[in-house]
Order: structure tokens, then C-alpha cells, then sequence
């Protein structure tokens, strides 16, 4: 029943609109919530902020930087409000850790000239690590047209062969909300999130090699996912929209076409004519 | 998390018809079985099950009465129930919401009173809808009350590819009040569109319009003609409005949240980046 539950679950998720995602979630886990840690696991939300008490700096909570009710902040590597036991990564993956936060930043900071960023690692039982790149970047409000992007990046790393080689496998996630209000249209939102999964295997000297291929990975993935976002977004929304009703008279449109037709079966007569 | 104390069955209730009220266009069968199986109790599922009702009247749903189609909507209710009225064919029939269906199908007498101006704006909207709906779905229904003439004009059109993942409808409802002896009348418009994408996510537009406005009205064929000329430029305007926040929002607002490349035009050198850092670590320790 459970597994089956689950599958219901997220068919929900996948189709209420997800502007409402924070609520329904919600209401979803109250409902069942034997599904609470699976549902937190996997469905992404909108990344919230919140400040570092230690270094002021802000940092990105998700499920991956969370315990019980406390997030850990990625700049002191300590929880919000303080919990005893709270888990940390091995010192080996929390310097890494800060590698990625680092160059994260600065690819933030190019890509996106603004925003805010966090990256979370983790130690697996297999041997490998884990990690989560998260990414937000909220439009300018005062302009008349709100929006806002929320990168959520899962990659799993395995070494192999004496750890001359790396498996990576990623899972990526975009939000991306619109938000407009203006007499001629009303309100229009225009919101979601698409996913898409990669795996690569790549050559590591040493741990900072895991930054570049992580990084490279993530850039060519985001780029990717950027460019379809535009695509279904202002492509494929738009033109179901303009076939629910017709942007142009449909019985003038019929017209043209059969003017259009015979045009072209005339011309092609005289063509047969001219060439005999 | 803390907190999952369980919840009583009214809120078990609330949320299954939230959750059954949200449903996209076209996805109310898929709705409903996800919140059966997530309930598990159908007698819950009973209780939420009043709010169909209210979920096939706010989304214009379709129903072909004697092969026909008609809309079920809150104007076309008998009983708040399951009972509804086809205006066009002045026929009364009870409605499955789950197998979309209607049953008991019998005529009905026509409120007389206000037949003529409903009849007339029925027939100066069939040639409007024709030049603009590609798969419409009207009713138009009349009422005399106290010398106060009531129409209301329910239009949808909706296209469904689930097999491609993506849904969509075009709604819009248009109240015309106005005495019998003619004059002014007063026309509420409320226009909406849903569209959702579900291939590999979930992307929804969710927009809607309000207009009012005073049209003429001296008699039915007049009275229609400037009614349905106030509806089509309405609903004109607001397609191109929206079309034209689509062009703002992809050239402006998309484009300021993420760079195409950055501004070096150029992928990163992930070598360097790191370099960088290592040359940091150096300085920060000097």
C-alpha cells in the first residue's frame, strides 16, 4: 500500500498547480504522513533563506542541510537553532565542502550576477559521497514583472579503479516563477519546475578534481535545462493557449488557406504548361 | 519533523477536496484516484466527493446531453446537486461526474420571459466563437426576475494531449443585466486560461481577467450584436496582453534571473576557477 500511496502521491505533485507546492506538501504529509521523509526527500520545494548567526552570510535550506528542525549553515558548518548530535560530514568531505561553496560562488556570480548559493555534502555508506548545489536568484520586485529561479542539484559521486576514476550521477531541478499583474491582462502566473538526470564518468587526480567535473557536469546541465525552460515556457505554453482560442479570425485563416491552395495548384499547371 | 499527531477526519476531508478542487483541466479522473488511494477510507472520499460539484461548475465541463454538448455549470443547476439544464435544447438530465455522463435526460419548459434576448445573444455569439474558438463549448441562459433580465454567457474551449503531457482550457462568463422595457445594460465579464505541461515536470499558466462595462440594449438583435461585440473585444485584448507578457517575460525578466553564458560569452574554465581558490587559501594564510 505504501509504495503505492507513494506513486499517488507524487502523480499529485506532478500535476496541482505548483504555485500552491508549499501547502499542498503540507497537506499532503499531514494526510499520510507515513510518506513525510520520502515526500521531504523527493519533492523539491522553493529554496528559503536564512542568515548564518556566525558569519552573517546568508545560505539555503533544503532537506539536505536539515535535521529534525534545525539547517545547518554551510559557512560554520553548524545548526539553526543547536542540536546536539547533529550530522556533520567527515573533515575530509566538509573541506571539500568548502572548495565547492567557494567555486560555486563564482560561477553565481557569472551566470547568474546576483542571487544567493549553497552546497551541502555528505559521506555515504558505499564509500562515496554526496552532494546538494543549490542556487536562488529572486528578480527585481519593483519592476512589473516578478520572478525568480530556484536551482536544486543532487550529484552522487563513486570512486573507482584505486580512485584514478569517478562515477557521477546527477539530478537537477529548476523552478522558475513569473509572476505578472497589469490591467490589460490581469494576473498571469507562469510557474513550475522541470527535471533532468546525467551521468559521466571522468579521470580524478585528487579531490579537487571532483570540483571541476561536478562543475562542468552542473554548468552544461543548467545551460541545458535553461534553454528547454525557454522553450516550454514562452514556446510550448503559449502556443496551447493560443490553440484554445485563435489569435487570428479561424474562418478568415480557412479562406487564405484554400486562396492558398488554388494558388499554388494554378501555378503549378502553368509550370506543367511552360515546361511541355 | 515534529508534529504528525493525527489529524481528524473534517480536516482529512478538507484536504482531499482541496487537493480534488486544484485539479488541471482535464485531470479530474487522475485527481480523484490519487486522493482515493491516499485517503484509503472511501467513506472520506464520500464526504469529499460533495465538493464535485463544485469542481465541474468552475471549470465549464463538458457533457454531451442526446449527443450534443453542453455545459455544467452553476447557472445550469436544478438542485445544487446533480440535476443540470441545457439551455440550447431546453433539456434537464442528471450528471455523473465520474464517468462524465448524462442520464435521465427529459424536456423542459423554457422560462418565456426572457427567451427572446437569451435566443438572441445565443445566435450573435454562434458566429463570433466560430471565428475564434476552434473547438467551443457554449450555454447561454436567461431569466426574468422583478422586470430584471438576466443572461449569462458561459463559453469553453479546451484542448487535451495527455498523451504528450500537456493540458489546457480557455474559460470565460459574461453576466448581462438589464430591465425588460431595455435601455443599458451591465455586463460582468470574468476570463481565465490554464494550460499545464507535465513531461518531465510541472509547468502551469494560471491567468485571469475581470471586465465590466455599460453596453446599449434597445432590442434582442441590437441588444445581442453589441453584447457580443463588447465579449470579443474583450477577450481579444486580453489573449494579446497576455501574448505580449510572454514577449516581456522571456526577453526581459527570464534573461535578468540567468545568463545564456556568462558575460565572457565563453563555458568556465573549471581549472582556473579552482586555481583561484587554491591562490586564496595561500593569501589567507600569508
Amino acid at each position: 500500500m505504501n509504495g503505492q500511496q507513494l506513486d499517488c502521491a507524487l502523480d499529485l505533485m506532478r500535476r496541482l498547480p505548483p504555485q500552491n507546492i508549499e501547502k499542498n506538501l503540507s497537506d499532503l504529509i499531514d494526510l499520510v504522513p507515513d510518506l513525510c521523509e520520502d515526500l521531504l526527500a523527493s519533492v523539491d520545494q522553493p529554496l528559503k533563506i536564512s542568515k548564518c548567526k556566525k558569519t552573517g552570510k546568508d545560505y539555503l535550506l533544503c532537506d539536505y542541510n536539515r535535521d529534525g528542525d534545525s539547517y545547518r549553515s554551510p559557512w560554520s558548518n553548524e545548526y539553526d537553532p543547536p542540536i546536539e548530535d547533529g550530522s556533520i560530514p567527515s573533515d575530509k568531505t566538509r573541506k571539500f565542502e568548502k572548495e565547492a561553496n567557494f567555486a560555486f560562488d563564482m560561477y553565481r556570480e557569472q551566470y547568474f550576477e546576483g542571487g544567493i548559493s549553497s552546497c551541502y555534502f555528505w559521506d555515504q555508506d558505499n564509500g562515496g559521497f554526496a552532494g546538494a548545489i543549490l542556487i536562488k536568484k529572486t528578480g527585481d520586485g519593483s519592476k512589473k514583472f516578478r520572478g525568480a529561479w530556484d536551482s536544486i542539484h543532487v550529484v552522487e559521486v563513486q570512486e573507482k579503479g584505486a580512485g584514478r576514476n569517478a562515477h557521477y550521477k546527477l539530478i537537477s531541478t529548476v523552478m522558475l516563477w513569473l509572476h505578472n499583474s497589469r490591467p490589460e491582462s490581469g494576473t498571469m502566473d507562469l510557474g513550475g519546475s522541470l527535471s533532468r538526470q546525467a551521468e559521466k564518468d571522468a579521470p580524478v587526480t585528487d579531490m579537487s578534481s571532483h570540483i571541476v567535473n561536478i562543475g562542468q557536469m552542473v554548468e552544461k546541465m543548467e545551460n541545458s535545462i535553461r534553454s528547454t525552460l525557454d522553450t516550454i515556457y514562452f514556446g510550448r505554453t503559449r502556443d496551447i493557449m493560443n490553440e484554445t482560442r485563435s489569435l487570428v479570425d479561424l474562418k478568415g485563416k480557412e479562406k487564405m488557406d484554400k486562396v492558398n491552395r488554388q494558388l499554388a495548384t494554378a501555378l503549378a499547371e502553368k509550370n506543367k504548361k511552360s515546361a511541355q | 519533523m515534529s508534529g504528525l499527531e493525527e489529524i481528524s477526519e473534517d480536516e482529512r476531508v478538507r484536504i482531499a477536496s482541496d487537493f480534488i478542487k486544484a485539479a488541471p483541466p482535464g485531470e479530474f479522473k487522475e485527481v480523484v484516484n490519487d486522493v482515493r488511494v491516499l485517503l484509503a477510507n472511501d467513506k472520506l472520499l464520500t464526504r469529499a466527493s460533495s465538493v464535485f460539484y463544485d469542481y465541474a461548475t468552475e471549470q465549464f465541463t463538458t457533457v454531451k446531453v442526446d449527443g450534443e454538448d453542453t455545459l455544467i455549470t452553476k447557472e445550469g443547476s436544478l438542485d445544487g446537486s446533480k440535476r443540470f439544464y441545457d439551455p440550447k435544447n431546453s433539456k434537464s438530465f442528471t450528471y455523473n461526474y465520474l464517468k462524465n455522463e448524462a442520464t435521465d435526460v427529459e424536456e423542459e419548459e423554457r422560462d418565456s420571459g426572457a427567451e427572446k434576448w437569451r435566443e438572441a445573444i445565443q445566435t450573435a455569439l454562434k458566429s463570433y466563437l466560430d471565428e475564434f474558438f476552434p473547438a467551443h463549448v457554449t450555454a447561454v441562459y436567461g431569466k426574468l426576475e422583478d422586470d430584471q433580465v438576466t443572461i449569462t454567457v458561459c463559453i469553453e474551449d479546451h484542448k487535451y494531449n495527455p498523451n504528450n503531457f500537456w493540458n489546457g482550457k480557455w474559460k470565460s462568463k459574461w453576466e448581462i443585466k438589464f430591465p425588460t422595457a431595455g435601455g443599458f445594460a451591465k455586463v460582468d465579464g470574468a476570463m481565465s486560461v490554464q494550460v499545464h505541461y507535465y513531461e518531465d515536470g510541472n509547468v502551469q499558466l494560471l491567468s485571469n481577467k475581470k471586465v465590466e462595462e455599460s453596453v446599449q440594449i434597445s432590442s434582442p438583435s441590437e441588444g445581442a450584436n453589441n453584447v457580443v461585440e463588447f465579449i470579443k473585444k474583450s477577450e481579444t485584448d486580453y489573449q494579446l496582453a497576455i501574448n505580449e507578457n510572454y514577449t516581456s517575460m522571456s526577453n526581459t525578466t527570464f534573461k535578468a534571473l540567468r545568463r545564456n553564458l556568462p558575460i565572457t560569452q565563453t563555458l568556465i574554465d573549471w581549472h582556473k576557477l579552482h586555481g583561484f581558490q587554491v591562490g586564496k587559501d595561500i593569501m589567507n594564510k600569508s
